[in-house]
């Protein structure tokens, strides 16, 4: 549903969720993140896929993560709900239910609403290699956080 | 809204393929951190189809690769068209190193997909430049040079670099900082024969090194590096430690015991903290300041075993210089035979350039590279990097030990595939070899070649010469005799000899001309250059060092003159080498 045109020029939900979708087919990601359409025929933009390459010289090196993205009725006033797929072990992130609490993701905390899924992507990545992160001990690969 | 959301979400590309048509090809970009590359494929092509590409476009094996697109892992059994991917869109790629852990988990939760290597990840540096080889080998192909460093393993990708922007000290120290970082590289170069061949003629290496001048500085500071260096057997020792990295350990460990042996000893902790404190310190902070990174650390001691207080000079951490910066430098020698003239004080361009250098010019195997071909051609194109190769002062240094060393070159030269076909030219270029590398040393010489004209006059000279061959096969002699004007054919020598050899491999014309390029040279030798060196042979260099060797009361001309060779005209060398004694 297209926002509110009350606050000045605000892009409609659906155009931004194409406009996400076309750069995430041509890479935007620069090969670090990805991201796309979950399902194809998902008139809502709704259901998202994202993929994180894990940052060279961390714990997460060489490991692709999973995540769903769920852009809601709201967004891109609202944040998506971002939740992990792959197991992994971070700040921020739900041990059990690998939901991801943006607001312990300090960049993300206050979502703007110029943010996008490139974005979170991006900032999570980040996240992981911040001191605090770069070091835990992860589970071993291939683990899934059970829905 | 529905209708803007319903419009296709996938059908964001410019031409509007009826979806019908299969078959047709699409370019898709696949993307890698490093690299980018379109690859064709047909539209209902499979993942693993498409894999098969990426594979040879990339170098790299099918099951190393992973694809993302749109934040979905590709699995094999997919078709590309159900993921929706279509022309111009870019799909992600992962190389997996052995090394390298990859987590295949995919969104529909089948983990199976990941059910590869496992194991914790490596190192960063190592496998950044195996996934930069894979992508950038794809890159090598077209431009030409790189592949002169393909034979050693993950270099090409640096080539790449170093070729583009002609200056090789940022390709060395790039080298060496990579090496440095990857043990695995640094195995891989010193197994390679040719690093190896290198490094067991101690005295080219001790040549090599003492025409350094960074490290006649350190030498200068602590002259124990000097006996060092003397000591052949020292040398042999050391080179052997450097090629053979767990002797050097089995070395290390021998010391370490040595040493704690000696700490028990009555008085000997105090001799050990005095040797410290006088020879270690002052080398390494000289050492250190030169070579960079430490060095030492990795080495701490030399081939003789510590127990040996009274001769200092084993003690000296003399940090195996040709340890890693050594091996680094060996391998970029192909990319170094082009290196510029700055002489930036890198990490360890000190030791390695005239090793690197040297390694380039006895890299027999590498003239056999199309890579080496198109280099000699890009140089002889290129007067600019002539000029800088030749100036370059490492290749100076090189050249001067080539040029006293003529066994060696002509023994490097001769294992030269490029020769190897034809035993005359062997002949020839083996008795012209000394006065082409005193020529190499004359500026004059130089400054032809680098002079793009002079080249072209010359090469013209050499068809003309070969026309003359062919039409007029009698008048050959008579022209040789008569003395064609003392033209400058060093510098083409090089280019031009392995222009005639395939084309007159073993045929008279070939003879002749060597015969004249002989005269040639000859005449160039005694005529253009004035002053420089006609063939001097070692005896007449050290003349004045037979002398007082003599007047010492040794008598055996023949053994000195050994010696002096040996020890490039450092007569007390000599004199300890004549005594058989070694160096204390």
């Amino acid at each position: 549903m297209a926002a509110a045109a009350g606050s000045g020029i605000t892009v409609p939900r659906n155009f931004r969720l194409l406009e996400e979708l076309e750069e995430g087919q041509k890479g935007g990601g620069d090969g670090i993140v990805s991201w796309g359409l979950e399902n194809d025929e998902d008139m809502m933009l709704s259901h998202w896929n994202g993929m994180i390459i894990g940052p060279p010289k961390t714990v997460y090196e060489g490991r692709m993560y999973s995540l769903k993205i769920d852009c809601g009725s709201r967004y891109p006033e609202h944040p998506p709900h971002v939740r992990f797929i792959n197991k992994i072990n971070m700040t921020g992130v739900n041990s059990s239910t690998g939901v991801v609490d943006l607001k312990s993701v300090p960049s993300l905390s206050r979502w703007k609403n110029s943010n996008n899924i490139k974005m979170v992507l991006l900032e999570l990545r980040q996240h992981m290699m911040l001191k605090e992160n770069s070091r835990l001990s992860q589970p071993p690969e291939g683990q899934v956080f059970r829905n | 809204m529905a209708d803007q959301g319903a419009a296709d979400p996938g059908n964001n590309n410019n031409n509007n393929k009826p979806e019908a048509s299969e078959g047709t090809i699409i370019k898709v970009t696949v993307k890698t951190p490093k690299d980018k590359e379109e690859i064709a494929i047909a539209e209902d092509a499979s993942v693993t189809q498409f894999k098969e590409e990426i594979s040879k476009r990339f170098k790299a094996k099918q099951d190393q690769l992973v694809l993302i697109f749109a934040g979905k892992i590709l699995k094999d059994g997919d078709s590309l068209s159900q993921h929706g991917i279509k022309d111009g869109l870019t799909v992600h790629l992962v190389i997996k190193t052995a090394h390298k852990s990859a987590d295949g988990g995919s969104t529909s939760a089948s983990s199976s997909a990941s059910a590869q290597a496992g194991s914790s990840s490596s190192s960063g540096p190592s496998t950044n430049p195996t996934s930069t080889a894979g992508s950038n080998s794809s890159a090598a192909p077209t431009a030409q040079p790189p592949n002169v460093l393909s034979g050693y393993g993950d270099l090409a990708s640096l080539a790449g670099l170093g070729m583009g922007s002609a200056n090789f000290m940022e390709l060395q120290q790039q080298m060496q900082r990579q090496l440095m970082s990857n043990p695995e590289m640094l195995s891989q170069i010193m197994e390679n024969p040719l690093v190896q061949n290198m490094m067991s003629n101690p005295d080219l290496m001790r040549q090599m090194i003492m025409a350094n001048p960074q490290m006649q500085q350190l030498m200068e500071r602590n002259p124990e590096i000097s006996h060092m260096l003397n000591n052949p057997e020292l040398m042999r020792q050391t080179m052997e430690l450097a090629r053979n990295p767990a002797m050097m350990q089995e070395m290390m460990r021998n010391q370490d015991r040595a040493l704690s042996n000696l700490e028990s000893i009555p008085g000997g902790y105090n001799a050990l903290r005095r040797m410290y404190t006088d020879i270690q310190e002052p080398m390494f902070s000289a050492a250190r300041e030169q070579f960079g990174s430490n060095p030492f650390s990795a080495l701490g001691g030399n081939s003789d075993s510590g127990a040996q207080p009274s001769r200092t000079e084993n003690r000296e951490p003399l940090p195996n210089p040709w340890g890693p910066p050594n091996a680094s430098s060996s391998p970029e020698s192909g990319g170094g035979t082009m290196g510029s003239t700055s002489t930036t004080g890198g990490t360890n361009p000190s030791v390695s350039n005239p090793l690197g250098i040297n390694a380039s010019s006895l890299g027999n195997g590498m003239f056999n590279s199309p890579g080496m071909q198109s280099l000699l051609q890009q140089i002889s194109e290129n007067p600019q990097l002539m000029q800088n190769m030749l100036s370059a002062p490492y290749m100076r240094s090189m050249m001067q030990s080539l040029a006293q060393n003529p066994e060696l070159a002509s023994q490097v030269l001769m294992n030269n595939p490029l020769f190897a076909g034809n035993p005359q030219l062997q002949e020839q270029f083996r008795s012209q070899l000394p006065v082409f590398l005193q020529q190499m040393q004359n500026p004059e010489a130089l400054s032809v070649m680098t002079n793009p004209r002079a080249m072209q006059a010359l090469m013209q000279i050499q068809q003309g010469l070969q026309t003359l061959q062919t039409e007029a096969p009698g008048l050959m002699p008579s022209l040789m005799t008569g003395g064609i004007p003392g033209v400058p054919t060093g510098g083409s020598v090089p280019t031009e000899n392995p222009a005639p050899s395939p084309s007159s491999a073993g045929t008279n014309p070939s003879q002749q001309q060597q015969q004249l390029m002989q005269q040639m040279l000859q005449m160039f030798a005694g005529g253009a250059g004035g002053g420089s060196a006609t063939t001097q042979t070692p005896e007449v260099r050290f003349q004045a060092q037979l002398e007082q060797l003599s007047a010492m009361g040794f008598i055996n001309r023949e053994a000195n003159l050994q010696a002096l060779i040996a020890t490039g005209g450092d007569i007390n060398a000599a004199i300890e080498r004549l005594l058989g004694s070694q160096p204390s």
